[in-house]
């Protein structure tokens, strides 16, 4: 009996520790990836928000709080426009506007939005980031 | 334009292209105001107008990137596809491996290629007077006379001298009034006149525009109200009918012309709108004639 116990507790401490790690190392992807991402032609920054923390890099910083609040905007009528018509689990979201357009996709807890020109390929930068 | 019939041209184009991209499985358009202006009947319930009114919010917000164009959400089971045709929002539902591409390049041509003719027919249907397309009151039939009947001088005058000549030429104007003064020495030793034989002067037109105008009203001489009021026994001639050589006529209400350098010269002062819905041009003349007023 007491050789049956030991290994039960063994594996929900490693449960318990291994995404934690995971975590960290997705973040630190992310940043490359985005990093990687923002010098490609055409692409003007992103925005990268966890549930505490946000990484912000755009090319014009007095335009920041305006991406910022277009990006929520968009999830939250993404959101809605998929309850209304069910769409399920969102992959991506898709803004063009008349001078730029914004990818928002969801990696983990990391909500991601790459803001870039018109004629940007945002299905390559999709791609690259999931 | 009316609304029904609006919504209509709109619903079938939706439908078609339906027809064309069946992997539309709900659609609708919205006014920018977030109304429905056409679309499948089950697409209206709480959860589309929460999502109608986060669309709008998010329209508003997307200044920053020049306005909303298009929106495409991808999700696990299937996507929407929002496009901004006109000042509207075509609103899209489609399955998961709906053709794209496809779809926004139909959507492209079909929908502003509708508003564009709805348009064009709702502000042809705006224009400022009722027109007709025949005249509206018989021409009087000139008695016989030993002289040529003036106005058909005047007619022959008007087709060979051009627009320039006959403002400059006073002898046409006189020569047009002269049949009006026969016609009152006569209705003087007449019973009263019948509402057909009503007195008809010949004017040119001058346009005349600015913010307050009234397209329906028109300016002429005082005399020539004034005259007309006296025979027809009238206190003030408020509408007259106007002619054009081209046959379109329409009612105006009558005002005495306000400015005193276009008195007495013959004119009739017609606003702009109303001289492009008769498709008249400054010096034109046109048949003017005063509409009794209803006891």
């Amino acid at each position: 009996m007491p050789k049956k116990k030991t290994p039960q507790v063994e594996s929900t401490e490693q449960v318990e520790w291994t995404p934690k790690v995971e975590v960290k190392e997705q973040v630190t992807d992310l940043r490359t990836v985005l990093d990687r991402i923002k010098v490609r032609e055409g692409v003007i920054g992103y925005i990268l928000r966890a549930s505490t923390s946000a990484a912000v890099d755009i090319k014009d910083p007095s335009k920041i709080i305006d991406y910022a609040v277009l990006s929520g905007s968009a999830v939250e009528s993404a959101e809605s426009l998929s309850e209304a018509f069910e769409l399920g689990e969102l992959h991506s979201i898709v803004v063009e506007g008349k001078d730029l357009k914004i990818l928002l996709l969801t990696v983990g807890e990391h909500r991601i939005s790459v803001f870039m020109e018109k004629n940007v390929d945002h299905l390559s930068i999709y791609k690259e980031i999931s | 334009m009316n609304e029904e019939v609006y919504a209509a041209a709109l619903k079938n184009a939706l439908v078609e292209i339906k027809n064309v991209c069946p992997d539309i499985n709900k659609a609708f358009i919205l006014m920018d105001n977030g109304t429905i202006v056409a679309g499948d009947e089950q697409s209206v319930d709480p959860n589309v107008e929460r999502a109608i009114n986060s669309l709008q919010t998010l329209a508003e917000k997307a200044t920053s990137v020049g306005g909303l164009d298009d929106l495409i959400i991808d999700g696990d089971k299937a996507k929407v596809y929002v496009s901004q045709v006109n000042g509207m929002y075509s609103v899209m539902a489609l399955s998961k491996h709906a053709n794209l591409p496809f779809l926004r390049t139909v959507n492209g041509i079909v929908l502003p290629t509708i508003l564009k003719v709805l348009n064009g027919i709702g502000s042809e249907n705006a224009l400022p007077a009722p027109l007709k397309p025949a005249p509206i009151v018989p021409r009087i039939e000139p008695r016989p006379a030993p002289f040529k009947s003036l106005e058909e001088e005047v007619e022959e005058e008007s087709e060979e001298e051009t627009v320039e000549e006959t403002r400059e030429e006073p002898e046409a104007q006189e020569l047009v009034e002269a049949p009006e003064e026969e016609v009152e020495e006569e209705s003087e030793e007449e019973s009263p006149r019948p509402v057909t034989d009503l007195p008809s002067q010949q004017l040119i037109v001058d346009k005349f525009g600015g913010f307050m105008v009234r397209a329906d009203t028109v300016q002429l001489d005082y005399e020539v109200l004034e005259r007309w009021g006296s025979m027809l026994n009238v206190k003030e001639i408020s509408e007259v009918d106007i002619e054009t050589f081209s046959g379109k006529t329409t009612r105006c209400k009558a005002k005495v012309i306000n400015d005193q350098k276009f008195e007495g010269r013959g004119l009739i002062r017609i606003p702009e709108k109303t001289c492009e819905a008769l498709d008249l041009k400054r010096g034109e003349l046109v048949r003017v004639k005063p509409v009794v007023p209803e006891e």
